[in-house]
């Protein structure tokens, strides 16, 4: 196993449940500070007010509660036990986990699938070919593409920005078409298997060359619209180091999984990890606008892929774990085998982190800031209301 | 001369307030309603301000019947002594009157601020503004009296006694030092509710009764106008900010009344610049309709507060009185200058004097729009303050379970007063500005028209507003019936938990937006966010330092120093004749 249990060794990762992942180690012991999150106070003045779980202005179902003496926002707490699902893993093949483990978060169903793979990989000590770990890279960046679109656009819909709203969506909608010609379905079902990935690469290039050049104009525009960077500007200014993915990167911190050797050959592409020093929800932004077209170069560099010939999942037993750059942040996966069924398997979501970042940076806002925070930081609750049985 | 004799009534009423405190009330009301009778001429306009006042005072004694339960004996009697002190005020012919009414009536209104025992602080700040005052108008009477060789109220050639008068009276007001102060607020926030109606409704308007007649008895002085208005505009507009933001109804009450004698100063400030003689006579009814309408106004506004649980917002409750609840809109509607109410005819008339002078051009028609807006903005401003009583102390929370006092008759009785009023408003203005057009079936004297020449700027038809708003809704009524109403429960994201929502939040835009100037500050004291008022952080600091150098000089100078004692006397001697021959 790539990963050994003991003593806290590299950057935090995120934890699940008594274990707490590094970047170099699993540990039962918490970084300084993690569970130190200062309690508030109701002070005279103040109320709750609840925003969610089941209101407009939210992708998914999430109890926030805003405590507030008006206007100023001094304190956040987020539940999102709304969506929790319990998913009964365990004892079940490799083959029927995978099925529930894409559908985890279908928006970033490739992160999940390929992570848990890689896990599954490590534990039965499976060689994977160049090909494949490129159809992964590529599968991984059209996922990053569509959701970095998908968080601008949601960032431009309370800045009341209905044009660029719009042709984000027309270009998210262009990427989701994109994926399901290279892997025969939107959100990459069905497309990858241990050792192996059905994904094809052809022609895709030109068409995401479009959508790059699209995109530039309308992140341009964005660039250039006062009242747009008025409102991401200061707004949610994150203070601590335990942060992860583009919320790392716009503070930054050279955080990004994909620099990692040994996970996926990202170091013959041309990636850099796009970092920033703003802090806010506008250095968020910027990077996940930069990553878009990052990304774009990534996968052109890829060359044409093939799918690749599906093989014999063999029935062995052992440990493993994987960890890999979703959208939103590092997203890890821990598997035990025991003759080919799951016995064990948990996984760190980046939300973990990013809620944690998000609550931190709430305070001291106001409630117009509230949206744009929330959006900047690109949080899947589905992730998160997961119970693994 | 007659008029003399509601003094004596209520000196009685004061007596018998000693042993029966019901029957001081009534003395109240019969000595007011005489006083109406014996003092007040439609044809002369000062003696509006005595309608004005006794309408109040009648009020007052009405409400007090069924309030003065937790009070003292002294509630009553000290009523009736400042009511007489301020009818003194009112008919007096000469400086020496108007100082002994003044005197009359601040001494038992520091007995009543000083009824609250839980603090002291209010009646002695009470006090020290009032002497300040005092002094003041003192100071302006010698004045006049070096100018005119006379103690009566005559032409005074020069423009001395107005200033310092005029800064007298508006210490009174709650507008000097620095424009506003805190200190109206904190004493009329401390005196018993049916005390703070007389107190907020009528002693203030003491003060504008008092420069109005020094206005008309001296040279048109144009700087004093623009210091009326300089002084006005600002204390408009934060006096509605702090209106706003305060937690406590009875001091938002107070720096309401701040607002509204502000809004009477500017006007006064309008009356002194404007050289038109149409658009001067304009500006004084305006005076007029805008003392009337706050006058019952305020009374009505305190009653209301009276009637509540405490005197926080968070202490409030919905009052059971679906009729206390219809004349509380009302009251806060005529406040928040809104049709149809006698405040909005007092709104419209005050904006229509500033928007005309501006045709006047030059200097003053510049400062006319641009205090004209600071007003608009003021009462935009003080909307959101009436609101927040209106929401947070009549109609949110839960209901209030135990019997209301039947005073709440009163209130709603304001309410429609202030409608009526309204109705009736055509026969307060002047005839000059009343008038029709029968082409659209609005008939001659049914119309009142703003002008400042020959030609209409702008105009209301009262009565129309009233008829046509009464007919809509009966007509409403009469095709409609009462609507279905379908009670659903709250939706709150789903979930059960509910916090109501709460007037500190209500206002708390106005906390962060105006974080410089309010020095507002989050979290501190244990506070979610606190603010600041800088002009009264201002005055107390002055206050303190004067306390100090007193101390200094006479515990280090003149203590048991005879000499030294001997060159202050002297020393004062030769400053207050120099400044008597200056004067002179």
């Amino acid at each position: 196993m790539r990963y050994k249990f003991g003593e806290p060794s590299g950057r935090y990762i995120g934890h699940w449940g008594k274990y707490h992942v590094y970047a170099d180690s699993i540990s039962e012991i918490a970084p300084d500070g993690y569970n130190d999150l200062p309690v508030h106070k109701m002070a005279p003045g103040e109320f709750n007010f609840q925003y969610g779980p089941s209101t407009g202005g939210l992708m998914e179902s999430v109890g926030i509660t805003l405590t507030t003496p008006g206007e100023l926002i001094n304190s956040v707490a987020v539940d999102p036990s709304y969506k929790a699902r319990s998913l009964k893993l365990k004892g079940k093949s490799i083959g029927e986990a995978l099925l529930l483990v894409e559908r985890i978060n279908g928006f970033h169903a490739a992160s999940n699938s390929l992570s848990f793979l890689m896990a599954v990989e490590d534990a039965l000590d499976l060689e994977v070919t160049v090909e494949v770990q490129k159809a992964r890279i590529l599968q991984l960046e059209l996922e990053r593409i569509r959701s970095n679109l998908e968080v601008i656009k949601r960032l431009c819909e309370p800045a009341g920005f209905g044009v660029p709203t719009n042709q984000l969506g027309y270009l998210r909608e262009k990427v989701s078409r994109i994926i399901s010609g290279v892997a025969g379905h939107r959100f990459f079902f069905g497309a990858n298997a241990p050792g192996c990935s059905r994904v094809s690469s052809s022609g895709i290039n030109e068409k995401l060359s479009e959508v790059g050049q699209e995109f530039q104009r309308l992140y341009a525009g964005l660039l250039e619209s006062k009242i747009f960077l008025n409102r991401l500007q200061n707004n949610g200014v994150t203070k601590d180091s335990l942060l992860t993915g583009p919320a790392a990167r716009a503070s930054g911190l050279r955080y990004d999984s994909r620099t990692v050797r040994g996970e996926l050959p990202y170091m013959e592409t041309p990636f850099y990890p796009v970092v920033r020093e703003e802090k806010d929800c506008f250095g968020r932004f910027c990077v996940r606008g930069e990553e878009v077209l990052n990304s774009i170069d990534i996968i052109a560099s890829l060359g044409s892929l093939k799918e690749t010939v599906r093989t014999e999942i063999p029935k062995g037993s052992g440990e493993g774990c994987a960890r890999l750059e979703s959208p939103q942040g590092d997203i890890f996966y821990y598997v035990q085998l025991k003759n080919g069924s799951i016995e064990d398997l948990w996984h760190v979501s980046p939300g973990t982190l990013n809620i944690r970042a998000f609550r931190e940076s709430m305070k001291g806002n106001i409630f117009t800031d509230f949206h744009f925070n929330w959006e900047s930081f690109g949080i899947w609750i589905s992730e998160l209301g997961v119970v693994i049985q | 001369m007659f008029s003399y004799i509601a003094i004596a009534i209520l000196g009685i009423s004061a007596m018998i307030g000693l042993f029966q405190k019901k029957g001081a009330y009534i003395g109240i009301l019969a000595g007011s309603a005489y006083y109406i009778w014996s003092g007040f001429n439609p044809s002369d306009q000062m003696s509006y301000f005595v309608l004005i006042a006794s309408l109040v005072w009648i009020l007052v004694s009405l409400y007090s019947l069924s309030y003065d339960r937790h009070y003292g004996k002294w509630l009553a009697s000290s009523m009736a002594l400042m009511i007489m002190g301020m009818i003194i005020i009112l008919q007096s012919t000469n400086y020496l009157l108007l100082i002994t009414g003044w005197e009359t009536m601040s001494v038992p209104a520091y007995v009543i601020v000083g009824m609250n025992k839980k603090e002291s602080a209010p009646a002695f700040t009470f006090m020290m503004f009032s002497e300040f005052s005092t002094i003041l108008i003192i100071a302006g009477a010698v004045f006049a009296f070096f100018a005119t060789g006379t103690l009566f109220f005559t032409q005074v050639p020069s423009f001395g006694p107005l200033l310092l008068i005029s800064l007298g009276a508006l210490i009174k007001m709650g507008m000097t030092p620095f424009m506003i102060s805190e200190w109206l607020p904190i004493a009329h926030g401390n005196a018993p509710a049916n005390a703070s109606a007389a107190l907020s409704a009528t002693m203030t308007l003491m003060g504008v009764f008092v420069i109005m007649r020094m206005i008309l008895i001296s040279p048109d002085v144009t700087w004093i106008g623009f210091l009326f208005l300089a002084v006005g505009s600002i204390s408009i507009l934060f006096a509605s900010i702090y209106a706003y933001i305060s937690e406590n109804m009875k001091m938002l009450a107070g720096f309401s009344t701040i607002e509204n004698n502000a809004a009477i100063l500017s006007a006064m400030g309008l009356y002194l610049v404007a050289s038109e003689v149409v658009l001067k006579q304009f500006i004084f009814a305006t005076i007029i309709i805008f003392a009337l309408s706050h006058a019952i106004s305020k009374t009505g506004l305190f009653f209301s507060i009276g009637n509540s649980p405490g005197e926080y917002f968070g202490e409030s409750d919905q009052p059971t009185s679906y009729t206390q609840r219809v004349g509380t809109m009302l009251i806060t509607m005529s406040l928040s200058g809104l049709f149809p109410t006698l405040g909005g005819l007092a709104t419209w008339m005050l904006l229509e004097a500033f928007f005309m002078e501006a045709y006047a051009g030059g200097v003053p028609g510049m400062s006319a729009i641009v205090i004209g807006s600071v007003i608009a903005l003021g009462e935009g401003m003080a909307t959101g303050s009436m609101m927040k009583i209106l929401a947070f102390g009549n109609l949110f929370h839960r209901k209030l379970e135990k019997k209301q006092p039947p005073n709440h008759a009163v209130i709603s009785g304001i309410g429609l007063l202030l409608i009526f009023l309204f109705a009736i408003s055509i026969f307060i203005v002047s005839g000059t500005f009343i008038s029709g057009i029968p082409g659209v079936l609005v008939f001659n004297g049914f119309m009142i028209t703003s002008r400042f020449g020959p030609a209409v700027f702008g105009l209301i038809s009262p009565d129309y507003v009233v008829i046509l708003i009464t007919a809509f809704s009966i007509a409403a009524y009469a095709l409609f019936r009462k609507p279905r109403l379908r009670d659903v429960p709250v939706w709150n994201g789903g979930t059960v938990e509910v916090d109501p929502y709460t007037s500190y939040a209500y206002s708390n835009n106005i906390r962060l937006m105006l974080r410089r100037v309010l020095r507002t500050k989050t979290g501190a004291f244990g506070n979610a966010v606190t603010v600041i008022d800088v002009f009264w952080l201002i005055m107390t600091d002055i206050g303190k330092g004067y306390r100090a150098v007193s101390k200094f000089i006479t515990l280090r100078v003149m203590n048991s120093s005879i000499g030294w004692y001997m060159i202050y006397m002297i020393a004062a001697f030769l400053v207050m004749m120099l400044i008597a021959v200056l004067a002179y």
